[in-house]
């Protein structure tokens, strides 16, 4: 195609791409100024979901354990056609998804065994109806990763209070189908059961500050692993006054509690939190609690902030 | 062609202009801003493992978020509006019509661009730019995760808008006496990445809503806490983003399809298997996804599949290096700065394409998964093809934007260190891969191998970025100052040009 084209261009001057560089350094300066003062404001806020996990706790673990352990084996299975799924025999039969009665602070442990075709999940929750507020630790797999068929595993699961909760399989549409069972929890039987002593007058001082290695991969108070001082071993007498104190000395969210069951972060006992997964100790804070050791037994302190007791910030709180 | 200016304009006068050189100059600055922002975070990745242990950076958060900001940025704010600023200069022009066919929504789309930008570099979110979950959901630190899935957010509905508004340009309204079958190469790679983006992004669209309310905490879709599953999450992006890869590169091989003809003094040697070729492309393109899964438990059969998907990709992207190489024969070539650094990104493109291909085979994937093969391969791609292209078409549309000449050697200059920089860099990822270091690192051990090729790396990275500072200052000299290009013939290769400089802006 030909065409003249003669209207006059004018270029760019230099004056106009001065300019236009002044302009652009401006907004490179009020950014960095914007950028660099409140580099560390984003990223001081957990996510929202943090809070509401750690706030699910509508059920407790008990202050201390009876001793007691009762041991239940459950077997998923099916009828012929799969319309009916039931633990241990279909409905009509002799121990159809048997009733488990237990008292406050006995502790039941869970064989379960997949002898279906299909694929299924174990889990104990104080929910009526649903497959969720499942209770952290009394899991055999999960829905999104159930057990095969043939497949099996072990659970247990600590009564925290008096009510009625329910082992059912955690696979959506399986309880409705009959895969349910009721756990009766009765009150405490007190005879077996450690009781908390008098307060005895003496009061120990803990420092327990929470480390990051620097990949964040690892965990732990006090001193990463291997090093002196990691995670120590805290004992005391019942009836002791203990004050910890803890620094976040991290990059990321802290928080301190001593509980009685180290994979549910919500079985804090003894008032001994410091802070929480929903509002937790940023980086360079510190906090102290002061507390009464109640009765004996082996107690974990954790960091309660979720994953974190898992990645190593976790020790045993030990009182005699 | 007339960004500048028959009557120079204040500058707000651009800034609210709908006008389709008006926008497009708008997304070229602000790309190229983009580009040297997300290059700075490379050089300060490069330099951190320059060494093992914590030097410059320090600890794991701060080189996390540096290196999420990278990618974020140069994928999404560098390569996207770069291939848009080309398409509202040329598109329009091509298919021979006075502008885009929805000026304002071209527009908004660009004006959407900064305040995406501003959230995503302000906040500096650390979650990788996939935002890995069950990590994004869980543990990352807000607001700067928010921050970035809004950002991510409106970048989406901005390349949806764009998206259409070419589809519509292009079909619509090109000039009633063209067919489709004559519109220009360039013109039809528009075409196809814009309905590969129309197919696509909506999946990401609504991951990302799932991943924002999953870190409200109101649903559970991608946290294990909550019985969702993470792998969800990696197929709904990888829909997406697969596709994606085909959404950047068609532009930049598009770009090739002007160049080379041109400085090669000869036609295209096939129009057609062109055309063929770009279609196919967007359509396999989406029957490959997962293979970027390959490593979490996925059927026998499930990753055949997938794995034929891929190979499937293999023909189309050959018929274009083909259809380069046959226009390239016998040819009288002029070798101007474009036509080097199309040349150089079609080498690379063969380079990548070749371990593309290899990777595709899924055995190797679980001794290459997440170690600096990945890293090589993919920027390998996205650096030697897709920025290749685009940096070299920008040297092509750089005299008919200012009407002044760039200066040829240190464009020269720029290519032949970005050429050697950039094969020392990803080439040596990929060694590296095979030696197992795992990538999103920013500490490793000192085994003298290790060390030896991640010094060779940022030694290449620092002569790219040594190009790149040249490159800024030719543009910022040359647009000011240089000599004043004859918008005929800038680079004197004879000919007729059709269109570049024939759009006429009403404003001016």
């Amino acid at each position: 195609m030909s065409h003249d084209n003669q209207q006059t261009v004018y270029r760019t001057t230099p004056a106009r791409t001065g300019k236009m560089m002044i302009i652009m350094l401006g907004i490179c300066i009020v950014g960095g100024v914007i950028f660099f003062s409140m580099w560390d404001y984003w990223i001081s806020q957990p996510p929202p979901v943090v809070a509401m996990m750690a706030g699910e706790a509508d059920h407790s673990a008990p202050a201390a354990q009876t001793g007691k352990t009762i041991t239940e084996d459950l077997v998923f299975i099916e009828s012929s056609d799969f319309r009916t799924l039931a633990f241990n025999a279909l409905p009509g039969e002799p121990d159809n998804n048997p009733i488990i009665n237990m008292n406050v602070g006995d502790k039941v442990v869970f064989n379960v065994d997949n002898a279906g075709k299909s694929f299924h999940a174990f889990g104990v929750t104080k929910d009526a109806e649903g497959f969720g507020g499942l209770i952290p630790g009394s899991e055999v797999a999960s829905a999104s990763n159930p057990l095969k068929p043939g497949m099996s595993g072990t659970s247990e699961f600590v009564a925290g209070e008096e009510g009625t909760y329910y082992y059912i399989c955690t696979v959506p549409g399986h309880r409705e189908q009959g895969m349910v069972g009721e756990i009766i929890i009765g009150p405490s039987q007190g005879g077996g059961t450690k009781t908390a002593a008098a307060p005895t007058g003496v009061s120990h001082d803990f420092t327990l500050d929470f480390v990051e290695s620097s990949d964040f991969r690892t965990l732990a108070f006090n001193a990463l692993p291997g090093e002196d001082g990691h995670n120590p071993e805290i004992r005391v007498n019942s009836g002791d006054e203990v004050t910890v104190t803890s620094n976040n000395l991290g990059k990321s969210f802290h928080a301190f509690g001593v509980v009685s069951n180290p994979e549910d972060f919500n079985s804090i006992v003894m008032n001994s939190a410091i802070a929480a997964a929903s509002n937790p100790l940023k980086p360079g804070e510190g906090g102290s609690v002061t507390f009464t050791a109640g009765a004996p037994g082996t107690y974990y302190y954790i960091c309660t902030v979720p994953g974190h007791a898992l990645q190593g910030m976790q020790g045993n709180f030990i009182v005699e | 062609m007339v960004l500048e200016l028959q009557k120079p304009r204040p500058i707000w006068q651009i800034m609210f202009s709908t006008h389709h050189t008006d926008v497009g100059l708008l997304y070229l600055i602000t790309s190229v801003a983009f580009l040297f922002m997300g290059g700075a975070l490379a050089l300060a990745i490069r330099a951190e493992l320059f060494l093992p242990g914590a030097q410059i950076i320090g600890d794991a958060m701060t080189f996390n978020r540096i290196f999420t900001v990278h990618g974020t940025t140069l994928i999404f704010l560098f390569i996207i509006p770069f291939a848009s600023a080309v398409g509202n200069y040329f598109v329009p022009i091509m298919v021979r019509y006075k502008d885009m066919a929805y000026p304002k929504l071209n527009a908004i789309a660009f004006w959407m661009i900064p305040p995406a930008g501003a959230l995503i570099w302000l906040g500096f979110a650390d979650f990788t730019w996939y935002a890995t979950p069950p990590y994004s959901i869980i543990s990352a630190p807000g607001p700067a995760a928010d921050m970035w899935i809004f950002g991510l957010k409106i970048l989406g509905i901005s390349s949806v808008l764009g998206a259409i508004n070419f589809i519509v340009t292009i079909l619509k309204c090109k000039h009633p006496d063209m067919s489709i079958g004559q519109v220009p190469l360039l013109a039809w790679s528009f075409l196809s990445s814009s309905l590969i983006i129309i197919v696509a992004i909506p999946t990401f669209a609504a991951a990302l809503l799932m991943l924002l309310t999953d870190r409200l905490g109101v649903s559970g879709f991608f946290n294990p806490a909550m019985g969702g599953d993470p792998i969800a999450y990696a197929h709904l992006f990888w829909f997406t983003f697969h596709p994606e890869v085909y959404v950047l590169v068609i532009p930049a091989i598009g770009m090739m399809y002007e160049i080379i003809p041109r400085f090669s003094r000869k036609p295209i040697y096939s129009y057609n298997s062109g055309i063929f070729a770009f279609v196919l492309l967007s359509i396999v393109g989406f029957s490959s996804w997962a293979h970027h899964m390959y490593a979490t438990g996925m059927s026998f059969t499930e990753k055949t599949v997938f794995m034929i998907g891929t190979l499937a990709a293999v023909p189309a992207s050959a018929m274009h290096v083909f259809n380069f190489i046959a226009t390239m024969w016998n040819a009288r070539i002029k070798f101007s700065t474009p036509m080097m650094w199309a040349v150089g990104g079609i080498a690379l493109f063969f380079s990548a394409g070749a371990g593309g291909v290899a990777n595709a085979a899924m055995p190797l994937d679980f001794s290459t998964h997440d170690t600096y093969w990945v890293v090589g391969h993919f920027h390998l791609f996205v650096m030697g093809t897709i920025a290749f292209g685009s940096i070299g078409y920008l040297y092509y549309m750089f005299p008919y934007v200012t009407g002044r000449m760039y200066n040829e050697t240190m464009g020269k200059v720029h290519f032949v260190m970005s050429f050697i920089g950039t094969v020392l860099v990803f080439f040596t990822q990929h060694v590296l891969g095979l030696y197992g270091m795992p990538r999103r690192i920013f500490d490793y051990p000192p085994i003298p191998e290790w060390i030896a090729m991640n010094q060779i790396v940022t030694v290449g990275a620092m002569i790219i970025g040594v190009s790149m500072a040249i490159f800024l200052i030719n543009m910022i000299y040359s647009s000011g100052k240089g000599k004043l290009a004859n918008t005929e013939d800038p680079f004197g290769v004879g000919g007729k040009y059709y269109y570049p400089f024939e759009a006429k802006n009403p404003s001016h």
